[in-house]
């Protein structure tokens, strides 16, 4: 399977990988970061960057673990490791919102929705042929995809 | 070729059902459960409240069973089991097995209040069968009675009150969610139900109950003398383990079925998993002791560690809340509390560690803190930032991996 | 840095000009279209303006949970406060060339000076309405009368902008209370305003972008071009040269970058000198000659007429400034404004090419700085000339020559201005106007200012300018776009064989190209002058004219104080990326939609060639069906 491997080392904070991939996740309908509405709860990032107070940045990002805490706490079945590629999908139907995914994932990856009906959780950008988003805009190269 | 046999169809047992199935692709797998469709039991307020339909609150897809050639046998109770011919006996039925899972869970739970456990408008909520009883007692009257305000309570009422129900809720507790909330998480929660037509008894029990010609429960009498009529009663006052099937078959239980760290059971090749081990009440818990006792049962000696009980999610009228650990163990510990508008947080902090903590609002990011609270992990030196903590004060990486790590 | 060919075999830009486009790719040198990829990954925050940095709090940047900055400004004061002090920036670029252009006009007075074109003296004069002893007199006069405005302080209205600006607009600029304060002491005000915790409102600072505009777009722009009439001599019309098949190796070549003609008053004759000559001829040359790139290149080719001998062409915009420098047979740059692209500075290490600042604004790190000054220019200019002679001695036949003498075509139409178009055409704008009204003409687009890479060199602004000709739009140019359409063949009078069937029509009647070069971005003033003409004689205001302008390709501040001027007349303007301002629903909404109802101009943001030319021909029926036409 594919994971994005990070090198916090490198991270300078530029957070162009939380804008990408609020960019990847907007729902307006719009395209392009001149547009990306920046204050948008709804659409926030899935990743989030820390400033480690040293001097150095810690990024968090989803790792669609092998053994995931949160598809493991799952009472609906809306979130899965899909077994053929590795990632962990959450389908937001099946979802209930009961958020015992949030309170079981060891990194605190999960978010909850301002609405309250889902949760906002990497999902590797499966929607884009060329992979994540995040990936792509890190002027660094602080993240890349390998296969594990 | 082993022969599998699951008794149940909730947590446990499909989880079990599923991890076997993955290992032995070729071994028969038969699940026996009393309930007909396969559901989620903590969805079962979505149902009740006609948000979703039955499959709606399926957890698996609904051709789990074909897709993964498993046999289901729904709607039969298992009422013995023949530990020596190795035999599970349901109705007229039989079946022989070379391993055995008992995953039958645990049901609502009735306290000796006079009329209560004969009266036909009582019910409870933990299957769908419970959802449809109350469907069709709702369709007659529309003022509910609940008993306990605990999170079955609440989902209850949370789906009658969506539905125009006059929800009267009695807890012996002085507070609403006694075991997960505090005074404060408690107040805010009884104040968005109360907004939504619920009313509370606040440490009040029901008492007795006055009956019409039928049985049927009219009023309940509660402990300080008060009478309240109602249509039908929502027990929400706990749950049992059910264990009779291994009390009749000679499988050793007190209140729950006892097991070792592998799942066994004192009969041989008969496991047991879910909330009728007793191990712990909560739906995650049950899906991994099923995943383990399949492990176990097809020959992967895996050692299931006792889970952490003390864990809960509560979204309420979007009024969410996280709590983990023991909020009332206070002796000796310090408690931070942060308050602004639209946050509450509270901290208890035990010799350097985190060993309990509250969260009501956005609780997103926060499942570090029940990791935390579950291992013990030193927080020395942290505990002035305890409520802005995030993964990035353990940072760590496997470099083989790629998967996180913890660094304390 | 990398000179190595393996080092740069990498993705270059992509560019209208194709020809240039294969040039660059083979170059060993980097230049900017090589450094287009690398800078791709843009910052999302600044794409939107809303990153601040003014002060050690700071960065702050607008996001869900953190939608103010820590002094409490939210997007639209962040966006603002960065818009305001970026037209401030390109305000004073613009007003310090007009300054040294007055300030060399009054120096041509006091030395008694050549002085070029008497009739564009008189008519200033008469727009001034001063007088003066002689000729001399008069330049010192008009001078002063520039000058002192543009040091008045800012609390003081300057003087000259109801003698420049058409009657309808001034009306308009009293009702909004934005008639400017003294030009200097405008920038200084708005630089301050812009500061930390000082204004924090929006709308007041888009309104300080339109005075900003109009002190730019009347001194910067329209003056400076009048000005440098009388010393340089009047545009006149003619066929040129353009591209890099100007270069003649034969010759020792200086390149000139920057705005500031007057600059270049001294030397451009002095260089024609037979003593001068002969320093060339020792040293193996024929001569010397100018080339031009960047805005002041465009100004001698507007002015090329009057100067045949000592300037070769125009050999294209700033974006190839580097790849010009790279063809080896440049000896020497003389900068003293933008865009002096810092990139020339390996390049001309590299290929021992002597820089010589003229202008400390325009210094480059490896420059040689000899200030223009008028007291000093003889002996200056000996100093320079001989500087540059050694330099070719040292550098020719030790360097490798990678000419381009196919780039580019020897007849595109240049020396276009609102006198001598006006002339052109019978001393009259009646046959313009006849065939506007006719339909043969469907409107005018000015396609003006900069030349950008990060998004395609030029690509956008060939493209549109090749859409609005199919739609029987005639198109102005001024600035770089002009550099990048001239050396694309789209003013040469073949070029109408790509306009609409009108327009291609009226072309080859009048033997004109369906695209008219007026020259540098300076010279977007003498568009604006045109449509001035026009509006006055059809007796309507700027807004109604079937006028759009288009900064497609805008590149830098200058470009924004520019745009602002456009706003400020009234008219349509479309960009092809946004001026960092999206983050700000407060700052987007005023410019692209409430400024209509403001001065009846407004932004168009649109990158795409194709649907840009779709709306601003929408504009143009649009008030042609007002007009009745």
């Amino acid at each position: 399977m594919k994971r994005i491997f990070i090198d916090p080392a490198k991270c300078d904070g530029c957070k162009n990988c939380t804008l990408a991939c609020m960019e990847s996740h907007r729902q307006d309908g719009g395209k392009g970061l001149y547009t990306l509405d920046l204050t948008d709860p709804a659409n926030q990032s899935r990743n989030f960057i820390v400033a480690d107070g040293k001097g150095g940045y810690a990024p968090v990002f989803c790792r669609h673990c092998d053994v995931p805490d949160c598809a493991g706490a799952c009472m609906s079945g809306a979130l899965q490791k899909n077994m053929e590629n590795g990632l962990v999908e959450y389908d937001k139907e099946k979802c209930a919102a009961c958020y015992m995914c949030v309170m079981s994932c060891r990194y605190g990856v999960p978010a909850i929705s301002p609405d309250r009906k889902r949760i906002i959780k990497c999902d590797f950008c499966a929607h884009l042929e060329e992979g994540p988003a995040c990936v792509r805009a890190c002027p660094k190269q602080a993240i890349e995809v390998r296969e594990v | 070729m082993e022969r599998f046999v699951i008794i149940g169809a909730g947590a446990a047992g499909i989880s079990a059902a599923q991890v076997l199935r993955d290992v032995r692709p070729k071994d028969t797998i038969t699940v026996i459960s009393t309930d007909e469709k396969v559901h989620s039991r903590c969805m079962l307020h979505k149902y009740l409240g006609h948000e979703r339909d039955a499959q709606g609150i399926n957890f698996v897809d609904a051709d789990f069973f074909e897709k993964h050639d498993i046999t289901h046998i729904a709607c039969q109770t298992v009422d013995k089991i023949d530990t020596e011919g190795k035999m599970v006996c349901y109705g007229e039925y039989s079946a022989p097995y070379d391993k055995l899972l008992i995953a039958t869970g645990a049901g609502f739970f009735i306290p000796p209040i006079p009329h209560f456990r004969e009266a036909p408008n009582v019910f409870g909520f933990r299957d769908l069968s419970d959802a449809l009883k109350i469907d069709e007692a709702f369709a007659r009257g529309k003022r509910v009675f609940i008993v306990g305000s605990g999170l079955v309570g609440l989902d209850a009422a949370s789906a009658l009150c969506e539905r125009g129900a006059d929800v009267t809720i009695a807890e012996m507790a002085p507070r609403v969610m006694p075991l997960q909330t505090d005074e404060y998480a408690a107040s805010v929660y009884q104040k968005a139900f109360e907004e939504h037509g619920c009313k509370f008894l606040l440490g009040i029990g029901a008492s007795d109950a006055v009956v019409d010609g039928d049985g049927n429960i009219t009023e309940v009498i509660l402990s300080n003398g008060d009478h309240v009529p109602c249509d039908f009663i929502i027990m929400a006052a706990g749950v049992r383990p059910r264990i009779q099937i291994a009390l009749d078959s000679g499988i050793a239980a007190e209140r729950a079925i006892q097991v070792d760290d592998h799942l066994r059971t004192s009969a041989p090749d008969v496991y047991a998993a879910g909330d009728c081990t007793g191990l712990s009440g909560v739906w995650p818990d049950a899906m991994a002791q099923g995943k383990a006792a399949a492990w176990n049962m097809a020959g992967v000696e895996e050692v299931y560690e006792k889970p952490y009980p003390f864990k809960n999610t509560s979204n309420f009228f979007g009024v969410t809340m996280l709590s983990a650990g023991r909020l009332d163990l206070t002796e000796g510990a310090d408690v931070l509390v942060h308050k602004t508008a639209g946050e509450y947080k509270k901290a208890v902090i035990t010799d350097g560690k985190l060993t309990g903590y509250l969260s009501l609002g956005d609780i997103s990011n926060e499942g570090l803190y029940l990791y935390l609270i579950r291992t013990g992990t030193d927080l020395s030196g942290k505990t002035d930032k305890i409520f802005r903590l995030t993964f990035a004060d353990f940072y760590g990486i496997n470099e083989k991996n790629g998967e996180f790590a913890y660094q304390v | 840095m990398n000179t190595c060919t393996d080092c740069l075999s990498r993705n270059t830009c992509a560019s209208a000009d194709k020809p240039m486009e294969e040039y660059i790719r083979q170059l060993p040198l980097e230049t900017a279209h090589h450094r287009v990829e690398g800078q791709s990954t843009k910052c999302g925050f600044g794409l939107q303006g809303v990153c601040c940095r003014l002060c050690a709090n700071g960065p702050c940047r607008v996001t869900p949970k953190s939608p103010r900055g820590i002094c409490g400004a939210n997007a639209d004061t962040i966006v603002a406060r960065n818009f305001l002090r970026a037209v401030a920036a390109g305000s004073g670029c613009y007003i310090h060339v007009v300054e040294n252009t007055a300030r060399q006009l009054k120096n041509t007075g006091l030395y008694k000076d050549k002085i070029r074109s008497e009739k564009a003296l008189n008519r200033l004069a008469e727009i001034f309405g001063v007088t003066g002893e002689d000729k001399y007199d008069l330049c010192v006069k008009v001078a002063d009368k520039v000058l002192s405005d543009l040091y008045r302080p800012e609390y003081e209205p300057m003087e000259l902008v109801e003698k420049l600006a058409y009657a309808p607009r001034v009306k308009r600029w009293k009702e909004l209370g934005i008639m400017p304060g003294g030009a200097k002491g405008e920038v200084f005000n708005n630089v301050v305003k812009t500061s930390t915790n000082l204004n924090s409102d929006p709308v007041e600072m888009l309104v300080s972008c339109l005075r900003l505009g109009i002190s730019t777009g009347l001194y910067g722009l329209q003056l400076t071009n009048l000005l440098n009439d009388v010393v340089l001599g009047d545009p006149e019309i003619r066929m040129a040269p353009v591209g890099m098949n100007v270069i003649d190796p034969d010759y020792i070549n200086i390149l000139i970058t920057g705005h500031q003609h007057s600059l270049f008053t001294y030397i451009q004759d002095r260089l024609l000198d037979e003593d001068v000559v002969a320093k060339a001829k020792a040293a193996g040359a024929k001569g010397f000659k100018l080339v031009g790139c960047t805005c002041v290149g465009q100004d001698l080719q507007l002015r090329g007429a009057h100067y045949t001998e000592i300037f070769d062409g125009h050999a294209g915009n700033n974006y190839i400034s580097e790849a010009v420098l790279s063809c080896g047979a440049i000896d020497a740059v003389l900068s003293e404004f933008n865009c002096t692209l810092p990139g020339i500075e390996p390049i001309c290490d590299e290929l021992k090419i002597k820089q010589i600042c003229l202008d400390v604004v325009a210094k480059k790190a490896n420059a040689e700085y000899i200030p223009f000054n008028y007291e000093t220019r003889e002996a200056d200019g000996d100093r320079i000339i001989d500087e540059i002679v050694a330099a070719y001695k040292e550098r020719r036949g030790n360097v490798p020559m990678k000419l381009f003498t196919d780039h580019g075509n020897k007849n595109s139409l240049t020396g276009v201005s609102e006198g001598s178009l006006k002339a052109f055409l019978g001393d009259s704008w009646k046959p313009l106007i006849d065939l506007i009204v006719a339909g043969k003409i469907k409107g005018l687009a000015g396609v003006v200012g900069c030349s950008s890479v990060a998004y395609g060199h030029d690509t956008l602004t060939a493209e549109l300018a090749k859409e609005l000709i199919a739609k029987d739009i005639l198109v102005l140019t001024a600035g770089c776009s002009s550099g990048g359409l001239e050396n694309i063949g789209l003013m040469t009078p073949e070029a109408a064989e790509l306009a609409g069937p009108n327009l291609k029509a009226v072309c080859k009647q009048l033997g004109i190209p369906p695209v008219l070069n007026f020259g540098p971005c300076l010279a977007i003033g003498r568009l604006e002058i045109v449509a001035t003409e026009i509006a006055e004689e059809l007796g309507v205001d700027l807004p109604q004219l079937p006028l759009v302008l288009s900064a497609a390709q805008w590149l830098e501040e200058q470009a924004l104080a520019d745009g602002a001027f456009a706003l400020a007349l009234g008219l349509p303007l479309h960009l092809g990326v946004p001026p960092f301002i999206t983050g700000s629903g407060v700052v987007t909404k005023v410019l692209t939609e409430d400024m209509v109802g403001l001065t009846g101009g407004r932004v168009i943001v649109d990158p795409d060639g194709k649907s840009a030319a779709n709306q601003l021909e929408a504009i143009i029926e649009e008030k042609r069906k007002a007009l009745n036409i």
